[in-house]
């Protein structure tokens, strides 16, 4: 008995029942092949490298260093992680990653550049910030040279000071990886030394104007020198010389020590400043604080008029007192300016000028003495 | 009667369904309100590695929900989603609370530094009362108030910094303040040395 003897004898509620049941059988199979086909395997490893390469991309700085790369590396990573979420949700036989396979590597690689962009941005800044340190560590050594070739200015050195600390705060802040603030910082000393070198500039044109001045003393006094055939002291503030002259001719030259603050002209009693003038001794003092001493007639007649005009200005206060008591003296030898403004020799050269000068040698002390000797 | 049943039981099984479909909207809200809440107390760059997790968690969160989004009505559950948004909460607003913990003991920090610059910076400033005066010492005295001037407006900007919440360019400036200030000190010394010794 074959299939068709059987089909033809079973009756026909069987028959459709039979039926019923395979069409059933059928349909529940293709529900639970569409529930349970396996389908394509979601990107997690795309997923867990794109979250790998944020991390590090954070870790390098990139949130501070290359932010919007950053942040679109981190939207780039949700769009993906979504899709594939998205995908996830549909039935097994519907699913495809591809979309979001792509989009996480994508993500993948913008966290690398970010972080590349990152490295290459504090590379950059770190040389920026180093290359300025040193720019302004060479200013600084510049400035110093020029400084120490001159007579002490308080007001530069206070530029200068502020420089040299703006250097060390930069070098702190580049160690720290602060490189921003770093150049910010090594900026700001740049700006100290440039207006050190107004300063020193307007000491210079201060200087250009008084030199015929200066120069008018100097000749002024060798002629009187030459024609009574008589001594004079002559000091250059500038290079630290004393000249002793006779008729007109250098006799001896001695290296000496001026005021503390003798960058200026001598402005009220207490400046520290050694007096630019015309003057004459006016007493030798064979016993002194200072071994020996040749006091001046400092103030003179152009020094009151000088401190009568400044107090007017307002230059100076109202309370100053012009000063005095400037010497000649010994105790000097300490190769740094010292005295409260008066000119310092050594004892032994003290010795020597006081064998030729008397009350009444002119002395001549002016700031810069450039066309003579 | 058994028709009436019937339909009462699949009108509810279908209530039942769809009341555990709606999208945990309250959570979604609370999380991402609480993550906002810590990038804005800086958690992002003080506790980085706790921030991230939480954005993590977030992340992995919105993915479970917008899984589910995707499923045919009867089989959806926000059920994991909505724990996770809740877990991403917890984690931002313990994140938040890190930050805040780490910001102030960053700031302590530098406020102890600050207080012992201060207390270098005064000392400076009595020594130089108590510098010796007279001839020799007058230049070198003037050379180190300038370099006390320097110390003092270092430490300024240091405090000004510090005021402005920029901790570790603070912390750098008032270093070097007290290094110089330091060395006022010492130059002071040197002075008084260099008097007696004459």
């Amino acid at each position: 008995m074959d299939f068709v003897c059987i089909w033809e004898e079973v009756s026909l509620s069987s028959r459709v029942r039979f039926l019923l049941i395979a069409v059933l059988v059928v349909i529940l199979l293709s529900v639970l092949a569409l529930l349970f086909f396996p389908g394509q395997h979601p990107p997690v490893t795309s997923l867990e490298n794109a979250k790998l390469a944020l991390k590090l991309a954070a870790k390098s700085g990139a949130l501070h260093y290359a932010k919007e790369s950053y942040r679109s590396a981190e939207k780039t990573l949700q769009n993906g992680w979504m899709e594939m979420a998205r995908q996830n949700g549909r039935l097994a036989l519907f699913r495809n990653y591809e979309v979001a396979d792509s989009t996480l590597r994508l993500a993948s690689e913008m966290a690398k550049e970010s972080e590349q962009k990152t490295r290459e941005r504090i590379h950059y800044l770190d040389s920026v910030a180093q290359s300025q340190c040193a720019d302004l560590r060479n200013e600084l050594s510049l400035c110093r040279d020029a400084l120490d070739g001159s007579l002490a200015n308080f007001q530069a050195e206070r530029y200068w000071s502020a420089a040299e600390l703006s250097l060390t705060m930069s070098e702190l802040l580049a160690v720290r990886g602060e490189y921003e603030e770093a150049c910010q910082t090594a900026a700001k000393g740049r700006e100290s030394l440039h207006q050190l070198i107004e300063t020193l500039a307007e000491y210079a044109n201060d200087e250009a104007k008084k030199i015929n001045v200066w120069r008018r003393w100097v000749q002024e006094t060798l002629a009187e020198s030459r024609t009574k055939g008589t001594y004079a002291v002559i000091v250059d503030k500038s290079t630290h010389k004393t000249y002793l002259v006779r008729a007109g001719n250098i006799v001896h030259t001695y290296n000496c020590e001026l005021g503390y603050n003798s960058v200026h002209q001598k402005l009220f009693a207490g400046d520290g400043a050694t007096p630019e003038g015309k003057y004459q001794i006016s007493a030798v003092k064979r016993f002194s604080k200072y071994y020996k001493a040749l006091l001046i007639n400092y103030p003179n007649q152009l020094d009151r008029n000088r401190f009568v005009e400044n107090k007017k200005k307002g230059i100076i206060s109202s309370h100053a007192r012009i000063g005095g008591l400037i010497e000649i003296h010994g105790g000097g030898g300490r190769n740094e300016d010292w005295t409260d403004g008066c000119v310092a020799l050594t004892n032994k050269e003290m010795d020597h000028i006081m064998q030729y000068v008397t009350v009444g040698t002119p002395v001549t002390i002016v700031r810069r003495s450039d066309q003579w000797p | 009667m058994f028709k009436r049943s019937a339909v009462v039981l699949v009108v509810f099984a279908l209530l039942v369904f769809v009341s555990c479909a709606k999208p945990p909207e309250q959570e979604i809200q609370k999380a991402n309100g609480s993550i906002e809440a810590a990038r804005a107390s800086e958690a992002e760059e003080y506790v980085p590695d706790a921030f991230q997790v939480a954005m993590d968690t977030l992340n992995a969160a919105n993915a479970a929900k917008t899984e589910a989004d995707g499923k045919f009505a009867l089989f959806r559950s926000y059920g994991k989603a909505k724990e996770m948004f809740i877990r991403a909460e917890a984690l931002a607003n313990e994140a938040a609370t890190q930050a805040a913990a780490e910001k102030e003991r960053v700031r302590a920090e530098v406020e102890g530094i600050l207080t012992q610059a201060k207390a270098v910076l005064d000392s400076a400033d009595a020594a130089l009362k108590k510098a010796p005066k007279g001839k020799g010492s007058k230049a070198d005295i003037e050379l180190i108030k300038n370099d006390f001037a320097a110390a003092q407006a270092s430490f300024d900007e240091g405090q000004n910094d510090f005021n402005a919440g920029k901790y570790k360019s603070a912390k750098a400036k008032v270093e070097a303040s007290m290094q110089r200030a330091q060395a006022v000190i010492t130059q002071i010394e040197e002075a008084k040395a260099k008097k007696a010794g004459k």
